[in-house]
């Protein structure tokens, strides 16, 4: 009985799931009581920070809260919605600026033939590896000569940061679409122009969100180049504001935990869009006949 | 080409008529267009140069131009603020005898290799097998969690961890010595750990991917023999996940070499050095104590030991790829 028990438990046929009612064995109550354990450790903290959120008492003690609103009240005050608005800025630029350069990049990469491709492609990846924070001190340094210590550019950089990543991600999606819709559209007397914005983006689309998402969210959690390239206060986006709150004296769990949940609330949402998208896939079965 | 107007003449008249005038229409657009042959079409450079312009400029330049600086005595303020100058080796000697830049080199190696090569695999890879087979509300809820810290921005994490490793916080709850304050007694281990549970839903889901590739039939045989589970995972699963590992672990120490902000807003790189690693002291010795050129030589230093993991990364993918043919 024991023997053929842990048969069935811990052999599925390949491809389904084992998730039907097991019988209890060791493997199981190890492997269960290990994901409690892993599941406990990932979501006490965050647990914490919902609950400090609604408590009128917050501290960093987990408790169970004394509910209200007031904290994220505080959150959506004027100057507290304005750094969400510079982080938005900062990140929407960022996004425009390096999606758009990477797609025609990755386009050219995958598609057309240009000599040292293999070395560039090796100079891309290389960068896309580079931790960033060590672009801080000769780009303060251009920036503080040119006058360019501001929102703008800085959003530009942070653009210019995902695109060796992206790049690699485009070019993966684009590689997908078959060359023969381009060769028909070639012989359409299509120029290059046309294929890639009537051929090669209406079939990429779901590669571009993911790309664009990931330009987001590497400027919307991006600290440090805010923290040094953009001179006025009133300028600094959300993760800085957020350290100003930390720092201060007297710290207000409640508040900083519901403005953190404000400012992480459009990654989550963002990342949720994109697992969708992923799901989906794309089928360009069936655009060859 | 011959065959096919062999073909057509054979089954006479009637068959090749329509269709073939087209095809042979078809034909000629294509000689004149070839695109199956390699040429280099100048619009490529054209649609190249955006991102060029802006990588060069605002990427490879500056880090090329930080090679220079980092050999002059270029200050945030005062007069060499404007007027520094080439000062050839001396930033290097100095490097030589800075006893911090020896900590802080050591640090970032046991910051990389023990929280982003080892925590994080080991955390992400224990996840998955864990939920492999456990019951569907527990793993829901730990897969969901996992990724979900995988998606915050670093400033929540470091603000959540902060306050989940100090005084009267979580752990000391845990712990049951409210006065506990792990983050001021083992620095260190509470960012590593940070850094573990922002990083392992990614490795989760690289793992959960792999695990689905391994076939059924493998285990379903080793279980035909007689193998106990723990052999079956020491003697297939992991074998069969070693490419997916290597992988992992490089790419969780090149997420983990950058990740300054997380450092930063929890210690500042204190209490006293503990945690001061490259990309740490590197701001330091740049915004605060304005010593730029000194900054630009430690960042020099960071490109370097990201080159090294970068070919590390590269040189495994290749032999990975090649030792596949099975």
């Amino acid at each position: 009985m024991q023997t053929t028990s842990v048969e069935r438990t811990s052999s599925p046929p390949p491809g389904q799931k084992a998730n039907k009612p097991n019988k209890i064995t060791a493997d199981w109550i190890i492997s269960n009581s290990a994901a409690l354990v892993l599941a406990a450790f990932f979501a006490l903290p965050m647990l914490w920070m919902v609950l400090a959120s609604v408590d009128h008492g917050a501290t960093n003690q987990l408790k169970a809260p004394d509910l209200t609103a007031e904290h994220y009240w505080v959150a959506v005050q004027a100057d507290n919605l304005a750094a969400l608005g510079n982080s938005l800025l900062i990140s929407t630029v960022a996004t425009v600026v390096g999606t758009a350069a990477a797609f025609i990049a990755a386009y050219v990469f995958s598609k057309h033939n240009i000599p040292f491709k293999n070395p560039l492609l090796l100079t891309v990846l290389f960068l896309s590896g580079v931790p960033i924070s060590i672009l801080i001190v000769p780009v303060y340094k251009m920036f503080a000569t040119l006058g360019w210590l501001s929102i703008i550019p800085t959003g530009i950089l942070l653009g210019v940061t995902a695109i060796p990543f992206q790049i690699y991600q485009l070019k993966n999606f684009i590689d997908a679409v078959p060359p023969e819709l381009e060769e028909a559209a070639a012989l359409e007397q299509a120029n290059t122009f046309q294929i890639l914005f009537r051929v090669i983006l209406p079939l990429t689309k779901p590669g571009l969100a993911s790309s664009a998402i990931f330009g987001f969210v590497n400027a919307w959690g991006n600290f440090l180049m805010p923290v040094v390239l953009i001179n006025s206060l009133a300028d600094q986006p959300a993760p800085v504001h957020l350290f100003g709150f930390m720092g201060s004296n007297s710290i207000n769990y409640g508040v900083i935990a519901a403005y953190s949940i404000v400012y992480s609330f459009p990654l989550i949402v963002l990342f949720l869009g994109m697992s969708r998208q992923f799901k989906a896939g794309f089928s360009l079965g069936g655009a060859v006949k | 080409m011959n065959s096919k107007h062999s073909m057509s003449a054979n089954q006479g008249p009637v068959a090749a008529t329509g269709p073939q005038v087209g095809s042979n229409t078809s034909n000629q657009a294509h000689a004149r267009v070839r695109l199956d042959e390699p040429r280099v079409n100048p619009i490529s450079f054209v649609l190249l140069s955006p991102a060029a312009l802006l990588l060069g400029t605002l990427f490879l330049g500056p880090v090329l131009y930080a090679i220079y600086l980092g050999f002059t005595n270029l200050q945030l303020i005062g007069i060499h603020a404007i007027n520094y100058r080439f000062t050839g080796l001396s930033n290097v000697a100095f490097l030589l005898n800075d006893a911090i830049f020896y900590k802080s080199l050591w640090l970032t190696v046991i910051f990389v290799v023990g929280s982003g090569a080892i925590a994080t695999t080991l955390l992400g890879l224990i996840l998955a097998l864990a939920l492999q087979n456990c019951v569907a509300p527990i793993r829901w809820i730990a897969s969901a969690t996992a990724i979900l810290a995988w998606t915050l921005p670093p400033t929540t994490i470091a603000f959540l961890w902060m306050a989940t490793s100090t005084q009267s916080g979580l752990i000391a709850l845990l712990a049951g010595n409210q006065r506990l304050d792990l983050l001021y007694q083992h620095a260190m281990l509470v960012v590593s750990t940070a850094n573990a549970w922002s990083l392992a839903g990614l490795a989760m889901t690289m793992f959960s991917a792999a695990l689905r590739n391994i076939p059924g039939d493998l285990r379903e045989a080793a279980q035909l023999e007689g193998a106990s589970s723990v052999q079956s995972l020491r003697r297939i699963t992991l074998p069969m996940l070693k490419p997916t590992i290597v992988t992992c672990a490089l790419l969780m120490m090149l997420m983990t070499f950058g990740n300054f902000t997380l450092i930063y807003l929890m210690t500042g790189g204190g209490p006293g050095n503990d945690t001061n690693i490259l990309p740490v002291y590197t701001y330091q010795q740049g915004f605060k104590f304005h010593n730029l050129g000194y900054a630009a030589l430690l960042g020099n230093v960071m490109v370097l030991l990201s080159a090294l993991l970068g070919g590390l990364f590269v040189w495994a993918s290749k032999s990975q790829r090649q030792g596949e043919p099975q």
